[in-house]
């Protein structure tokens, strides 16, 4: 094969659960691109494939789905891409269907669609294993033959049958024949009088009744005829009261099943096996919530416990690297700035890396296995009572160790108004960053001596609680009143037990890290130096305290404090609130600046404590910490995360509507506070 | 032969889908799924939202839902 010859493009389709992305992941290893379609929160994966001739081929993993008839965005851009109409992915050469052989009837309702698309199909039989210990005969050869397309059966989780699959892929593949299901009369002349009037606008193009059925359900591409034919055909159909979309469905699962049967390959019997029996424990109304309880402690234990220690050596490596560097650099403001500005900035965000990791290796161990559409069910619930589905649980959770890999792990979430909605709160669930912020206002509101431990830990408490609560107010408010519907009623496909494989979770942990690194080496890196250079220039005193109060940033302080002065806030907090733009933990590290407190918290509680406005009054009265508190609940003081909304919505309008919403939350929270403090006197 | 919906089968009891009663988008999607009429439905869990059987799978479904489809005993099986 020449190399300027453009690549082929296969796309690889399938329902849920049938193996698809552990086929993926074994024809195209660590060769994937992880994007989104454009404008749409839908993940786009494309990878590179090699076949036995040893030609590159790129594939594209299409969202999983049922059937193609296009209702949801999943489905749409699944539809754009089988037909070429996605920008950046040429129109395929042929579909690898991947059906899961111990389920066939259902997997092969989608290939029938499928096949009308006039574009060669080929079909991996994945979980031939399955099906055999279910006592399904496989016959690979029969199917090729009834349904016209070449059947190949593999095992993905062992690589069994990737050699035939490759050796397949290199040949050419011919087109689907003769559609096999029977259409009923009335249906059969409506879509043949569309398809005719298709082929003598366009005659080159194969899959005319596909076309004819996708008008007729309402699509808008095709010759004006055909669309013009179809509209009154369909506006027939409504008179008549017809319903040909459940005739259709009918149709084909009664063709498939008359020919699984006349190919001697059943479906395995219902009978209880121990997935079950596990369910019977999993699902149950009292012990299942306690199942799911105790996953839940064992992964946040392991997220807070567990990580603390490699990111204890994330921090000590940077602050090695920055004491080197000190040591190795003259003294001056290159020195400066790769120490306090890359490498703290870098570093501040690099160190939440762990956690991502544990996170995701739990996700992945949860998903493998099927628990996680246990979960979903169990969730759903409590859940839809503010239009969400139970899939939104476990982002939102993730949430509380950073919105990152909580926003990341939307993508378990199908609905994509459902997706969007968990996105836009899932920041308001307290992150472990702000504990910092949060321990050291308390301390700062109340003496250490005067406050019990027990009264702190209700303080955390309660702002979670804070946290938490208008998360699920504002979730109603969006998904219910703004964006209309509420999630659709829950059907839910509860996969068999697996053991989960390793391969498949460590791919996606990899991809996960890829990911982040490479936002911590370019947006959070330059927006480091951004902030360093705010805070540092224009550089006239010597001494950092000076220098801070006269910067930019101190500027900023200065012109914010009109704006900040209902809040109880001076300039100096205006510095702390405009320099943890990046990340709220660096409020900490910037007040200890401001007010020359070195690098221990309990100078800084010392120094807050007895700061004063001009006229001598205190700034830290318990009510200006609480305002401070409550604004630090609610604000987006976090860059990171507006960077990886961007990246997971595929536009700047929703990190700018988030940013903006919960800017406003917060400076309302902290004037409420004060203007309530005041009238009770406090 | 009696009519009644998929809430009122008991856990264990395998039963024939009659007709969908509900949105069209959602009687759809609920075809694709495998729940056709003259489908075989077999509940495995009952309780507010429920485990069914069909088609080769588990698929977990709302109450709500439920009760929009509409089934009936078969012989030998009452
Ligand atoms: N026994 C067996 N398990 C498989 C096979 N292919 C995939 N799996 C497992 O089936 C589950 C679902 O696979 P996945 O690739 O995530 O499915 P997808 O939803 O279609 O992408 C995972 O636990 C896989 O490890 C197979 O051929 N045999």
């Amino acid at each position: 094969m020449s190399q300027d010859q453009p690549r082929r493009w296969i796309a690889v389709v399938g329902n849920p659960n049938a193996g698809k992305s552990t086929l993926f992941n074994a024809l195209t290893g660590l060769r994937q691109r992880v994007g989104n379609y454009p404008g749409v929160t839908v993940e786009k994966r494309t990878g590179t494939a090699y076949t036995l001739h040893g030609e590159a081929i790129e594939l594209v993993d299409l969202p999983g789905m049922y059937s193609l008839s296009p209702r949801s965005p999943d489905e749409e851009i699944a539809r754009k891409v089988l037909r070429g109409e996605s920008d950046g992915i040429p129109q395929p050469d042929a579909i690898l269907c991947v059906v899961d052989a111990s389920n066939l009837e259902r997997n092969l309702f989608l290939v029938t669609q499928v096949m009308e698309l006039g574009i060669p199909v080929l079909v991996a039989l994945n979980m031939v294993d399955v099906a055999e210990a279910r006592g399904v005969r496989i016959r690979p050869g029969e199917l090729s033959q009834r349904m016209g397309v070449k059947f190949l059966p593999t095992v993905a989780t062992r690589g069994k049958g990737l050699v035939e699959l490759r050796a397949a892929l290199g040949q050419k593949l011919s087109d689907p024949g003769e559609r096999r299901w029977v259409m009923p009369p009335q249906l059969a002349t409506a879509v043949g009088q569309i398809a005719a009037a298709w082929r003598d606008a366009l005659p080159a193009e194969l899959g005319a009744e596909g076309r004819a059925l996708e008008l007729l359900a309402g699509g808008k591409d095709g010759p004006e005829g055909a669309r013009k034919l179809a509209a009154a055909w369909r506006e027939r159909f409504r008179e008549q009261a017809y319903d040909w979309p459940a005739a259709v469905v009918q149709a084909r699962y009664a063709y498939l099943k008359e020919m699984l049967g006349q190919a001697g390959v059943g479906h395995g019997q219902a009978h209880l096996t121990w997935t079950d029996r596990i369910d019977a424990l999993v699902l149950n109304p009292v012990a299942g919530w306690g199942v799911l309880a105790g996953i839940l402690t064992l992964l946040f234990t392991s997220i807070f416990s567990i990580a603390a220690y490699p990111m204890e050596w994330i921090d000590i490596a940077f602050s090695a690297a920055g004491g080197w560097l000190q040591g190795a650099m003259p003294a001056g403001l290159f020195r400066d700035l790769l120490v306090d500005g890359v490498l703290a900035g870098v570093g501040g965000v690099v160190i939440f890396l762990p956690q991502i990791l544990i996170l995701f290796f739990f996700l992945g161990l949860l998903e493998d296995s099927g628990y996680l559409a246990r979960a979903a069910f169990l969730l759903d619930r409590v859940m839809h009572r503010v239009g969400l589905s139970g899939k939104s649980f476990i982002p939102l959770l993730s949430s509380y160790a950073c919105a990152i890999p909580g926003i990341m792990a939307t993508r378990t979430v199908e609905d994509p108004k459902d997706r969007l909605t968990t996105i836009l709160v899932a920041p308001l669930m307290s992150c472990s960053a702000r504990i910092p912020v949060y321990t050291t206002l308390i301390a700062a509101a109340v003496p250490a001596a005067v406050m019990p431990s027990w009264a702190k830990a209700g303080a955390m408490l309660g702002l979670y609680a804070l946290g938490t609560g208008t998360a699920f107010v504002l979730a109603w408010l969006f998904r219910k009143k703004m964006m209309g519907g509420g999630s659709p009623p829950l059907i839910l496909e509860l996969p068999p037990y697996r053991r989960p494989s390793l391969r498949t979770v460590a791919l996606r942990m990899w991809e996960r890290a890829v990911i982040f690194l490479r936002r911590a080496g370019t947006v959070i890196l330059a927006l480091s130096i951004l902030l360093w250079f705010l805070c540092n220039f224009p550089h006239t005193a010597e001494d950092p305290t000076e220098r801070l109060a006269q910067s930019f940033a101190g500027q900023i302080g200065h012109a914010l404090e009109p704006v900040l002065r209902p809040l109880g806030f001076d300039w100096r907090i205006g510095i702390g609130l405009v320099a943890s733009l990046a990340a709220r933990e660096v409020f900490v590290s910037t007040m200890s600046i401001v007010y020359h407190a070195g690098g221990e918290e309990e100078g800084l509680v010392q120094a807050m404590r007895s700061a004063s406005w001009p006229d001598g009054s205190l700034i830290y009265t318990p009510l200006t910490c609480l305002a401070l508190l409550v604004f630090y609940v609610y604000a987006l003081q976090c860059l990171s995360t507006v960077a990886v909304v961007r990246r997971e919505t595929g536009s700047w309008k929703w990190p700018a509507f988030m940013m903006l919403y919960m800017a406003g939350l917060a400076y309302a929270g902290a004037w409420l506070v004060q203007a309530v403090g005041g009238m009770l006197g406090g | 032969m009696k009519a009644m919906d998929l809430t009122q089968v008991g856990a264990g009891r395998e039963v024939r889908v009659s007709r969908l009663d509900c949105a069209p988008g959602t009687c759809q999607r609920l075809r694709e799924m495998g729940f056709c009429e003259n489908a075989m439905v077999r509940k495995i869990r009952g309780g507010a939202d429920l485990v069914c059987w069909v088609c080769g799978t588990r698929v977990a479904l709302s109450a709500r839902l439920a009760r929009q489809i509409l089934v009936e005993t078969v012989d030998g099986n009452s």
